[in-house]
């Protein structure tokens, strides 16, 4: 499955938890803030951009997200296991050419990878970047459907209709 | 690399080792992830591993 990001952005929704997908548009450098450094990750224009809502939510915050890095440029933080404030994070941010959810067996076995953290729903699948469009794989896809009734929507939606 | 917008999950940020580079253009050093490293300061793709 391949669709077009030149135009706006994909949204995957599962039953709980949605993906929300869109190109980075130009190159600039996304700054990851740890407790004890700073990492500087270089993104390109076609990179993707995923912002992942593990408990769901509205699309339109995930879009904020998206546009506050992508065209502000601000600065992701990382907090350190067991701060109560990570419960408050609903949604989670990765950019890079490629990005697959850290759901069930994925999780730990691309260690090189770009991994963001995602509900079951969407265990198995990756996403690529290629040349302004998004390549999706779902490597369990014919057996989620068969087997659980679990589905995922794949949804184009413009920038305009994100905004408030 | 898992982040939030906001945070990340830190099982995931402990595995995100970055490399540590100077540019030559400028002389900031930085650390990077990913197969690109850019200055962040000049944005100079002219920068050697340190
Ligand atoms: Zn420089």
């Amino acid at each position: 499955m391949r669709y077009d990001l030149k135009e706006g952005n994909l949204l995957l929704k599962g039953k709980n938890s949605f993906i929300l997908i869109g190109r980075a548009k130009r190159l600039f450098i996304l700054f990851i803030e740890t407790f004890e450094k700073e990492l500087c990750q270089t993104v390109r224009e076609d990179d993707l951009i995923a912002v992942s809502a593990p408990e769901g939510g509205d699309p339109r915050q995930a879009f904020m997200l998206l546009e506050l890095i992508r065209e502000y440029n601000m600065p992701v933080m990382v907090l350190p296991k067991g701060h109560p404030g990570s419960g408050r994070l609903n949604m989670v941010v990765s950019a890079g050419p490629e990005i697959i959810p850290g759901c069930g067996i994925m999780r730990g076995t691309h260690p090189e990878q770009n991994v963001i953290c995602a509900s079951e729903e969407f265990s198995g699948f990756s996403f690529y970047s290629d040349g302004g469009f998004v390549r999706i794989e779902s490597g369990l896809l014919g057996r989620v459907a068969d087997n659980s009734g679990m589905n995922i929507d794949i949804v184009r939606i413009p920038d305009s209709e994100l905004r408030y | 690399m898992c982040s939030v917008g906001g945070p990340m999950d830190v099982e995931l940020a402990e595995r995100l080792k970055g490399k540590k580079y100077r540019c030559n253009d400028c002389g900031t050093t930085f650390e990077a992830v990913g197969k690109h490293p850019v200055c962040p300061s000049c944005q100079s793709e002219n920068v050697t591993l340190v």
